[in-house]
């Protein structure tokens, strides 16, 4: 990890840091998601419902022209039904930021370095016990269009290594003129919005009919992060 | 930087040789409230390489965390009825693999769907399982205890049932600094305890060591071992930790394509683990299903049984291998001097009373 200091930070010092809150606020279109009760259409139509979705967020970094900050020990499990998990602060030294960007996922290392904890703890049920690595992101749901048992929907994407990876780096810059003014004692807000309508369709066309499950990693995991990894934008930047 | 002093303070008063560049947080966090582990040093034999990773790094190996480790794998409460702790399936007297079983007994009368692999010398492992889906000694764990056919339990509530129990309470304690039980906690005792487990004194590392000479027929043997063996099953571990398709035709029943499992390529298909041939003599039947119940009818195999029409077939094995019946026979005796006393019955890996 490299650290919350800019090269230029001045060590004998100690330096003036504010907090950041990122929040992310899951709908599909402008439609906010009741799990289990909100009935959505995809692009081709095809209905569903959402009872299950997790992702993970990880190594987010602030950017502006002079470099980046990253957060340390950056790993955050994006989970619907847990309310607290869908925003999180932490301290960055002041400075202005006109970018943030993250990786969807967990990074390869922490896939292969053993037992983890907090949100990377396999008791989140979002690690394969019998091929090690994790699940990235995660929807389970119900759709007429299925035909599983129970009509159901299953996306488990993950894959960490080569050809097989999902892992997608994410970088969303602020509005023009808008900048991320850290200071300290304040808060600033990163209010972020993810459409789960990518997830069936943006480079890539997932039907429901076509694939209802999809829980090893290859090529229609791949197929669906490609999606995803579209779904982010920014909100609204709040400097308080 | 703070940190690094009070480290190396528990070096130098420790009186501790080796620093494992590890866990600097929690002994951070423990030396203020009295936590004084005893470390332990892993021993690498001597002209064994080096291992792949160090298991231990960040995971310090302590007296304590070994015994934490030992009672959890003999804890039945990590599966989820009680009757199926780890060593239900991996018992020291067969060199922690099931005796005498092609298949184990798991969960509400299930069989396992793969021979019980024995477990030592696995901190030269660098992937788990037959197929090597497992990257990480820590992680293995949650296969057998998830695993509806073997332990059946999930973590959560194994959880629980270890936080009430007051044992594990002072464990924890001891081996992380507090009492907290985490699945993380758990798992890094699991595997102090079982990267612990180590062979390297049978009849044929007393041999190497100058302490005992083989007799003319495992001398023989040997020679065959050297000659026909030993490319796969490499000195000094008697594995090369590799994946290869051995010719097995495929069980129409259990239709196991062995690696592609784990990496989708069609080139790993019928593609398994190569095992360790120490203490072979108790890790039987053989085979990643147990299919082959003889050590005879395994040599036997590599010299008629082989299926050589099949594509991912290991290059080595394309001619099959041939035996005089002398060779056989000197082979096996070979293949006993790796069974290692000292592992089956070291009191230290058994079941504290």
């Amino acid at each position: 990890m490299s650290g919350l200091f800019l090269s230029n930070c001045n060590k004998t010092t100690t330096p003036k840091t504010g907090t950041i809150k990122i929040s992310f606020r899951n709908l599909v279109g402008t439609q906010p998601i009741l799990l289990d009760s909100s009935i959505f259409s995809n692009k081709f139509g095809e209905k569903y419902s959402i009872t299950q979705l997790k992702y993970y967020i990880s190594n987010i970094c602030l950017i502006n022209d002079k470099g980046k900050v990253t957060e340390k020990e950056s790993y955050h499990l994006i989970n619907q039904s847990l309310p607290a998990s869908l925003s999180f602060t932490f301290t960055v030294e002041e400075n202005s930021f006109s970018s943030i960007q993250f990786l969807i996922g967990v990074d390869s290392l922490r896939n292969v370095s053993g037992a983890q904890s907090g949100a990377l703890d396999p008791l989140n049920d979002m690690f394969w016990t019998w091929n090690s690595g994790y699940v990235m992101a995660k929807m389970e749901g119900v759709s007429p269009q299925s035909n599983q048992v129970g009509r159901k929907i299953a996306y488990h994407i993950g894959g960490f290594t080569g050809v097989n990876s999902v892992l997608k780096t994410v970088q969303l810059d602020f509005p023009i003129g808008k900048k991320l003014l850290v200071e300290q004692g304040k808060i600033n807000e990163i209010n972020l919005e993810a459409d789960l309508n990518l997830w069936w369709q943006h480079t890539n066309n997932i039907k429901i009919t076509e694939l209802p499950v999809c829980t090893t990693p290859g090529e229609m995991a791949k197929k669906i992060a490609e999606n995803y990894s579209a779904m982010f934008s920014i909100k609204e930047i709040v400097n308080n | 930087m703070k940190t690094k002093i009070l480290i190396l303070t528990i070096v130098i008063f420790g009186g501790i040789t080796i620093l494992f560049d590890a866990c600097k947080k929690s002994d951070e966090h423990a030396i203020s409230s009295g936590y004084h582990p005893t470390y332990l040093t892993f021993k690498i034999p001597a002209g064994w390489p080096t291992p792949p990773i160090d298991i231990f790094k960040n995971n310090p190996l302590t007296e304590e965390g070994f015994q934490l480790g030992k009672k959890l794998f003999y804890d039945g409460r990590l599966s989820k009825d009680g009757n199926f702790p780890c060593a239900s399936c991996h018992q020291q007297f067969a060199a922690f693999s099931t005796y005498d079983h092609q298949f184990s007994h798991g969960f509400n009368n299930s069989f396992t769907f793969r021979n019980a692999p024995p477990l030592f010398n696995l901190a030269w492992m660098k992937e788990m399982h037959w197929d090597g889906g497992i990257n990480h000694i820590e992680v293995q764990p949650l296969a057998p205890i998830t695993d509806i056919t073997e332990m059946a339990e999930n973590i959560e509530n194994l959880l629980k049932k270890l936080s009430i129990d007051t044992a594990y309470h002072r464990m924890f304690a001891a081996a992380f600094g507090d009492t907290t039980i985490n699945s993380q906690r758990m798992l890094k005792a699991l595997s102090q305890f079982m990267g612990s487990i180590q062979s390297f004194n049978s009849k044929y590392d007393q041999v190497k060591r100058g302490e005992a000479s083989f007799t003319v027929a495992e001398q023989n043997g040997y020679t065959t071992f050297k000659a026909k063996c030993n490319s796969c099953h490499t000195e000094p571990l008697f594995t090369d930790n590799s994946f290869r398709n051995n010719g097995l035709s495929i069980d129409p029943f259990l239709k196991d394509i062995g690696r592609m499992r784990i990496t989708g390529k069609s080139s790993d298909s019928l593609v398994f683990k190569v095992p360790s041939l120490r203490n072979i003599q108790y890790t039987g039947p053989y085979m990643h299903d147990g299919r082959i119940f003889s050590l005879l009818q395994v040599v036997s195999y590599y010299q008629t049984g082989i299926d050589i029409t099949q594509t991912t077939l290991d290059p080595l094995l394309k001619n099959r291998l041939s035996f005089t019946n002398q060779e056989k026979v000197d082979l096996i005796e070979f293949l006993l001097t790796l069974t290692d006393d000292v592992l089956l019955h070291d009191n230290r890996l058994s079941q504290s009373k």
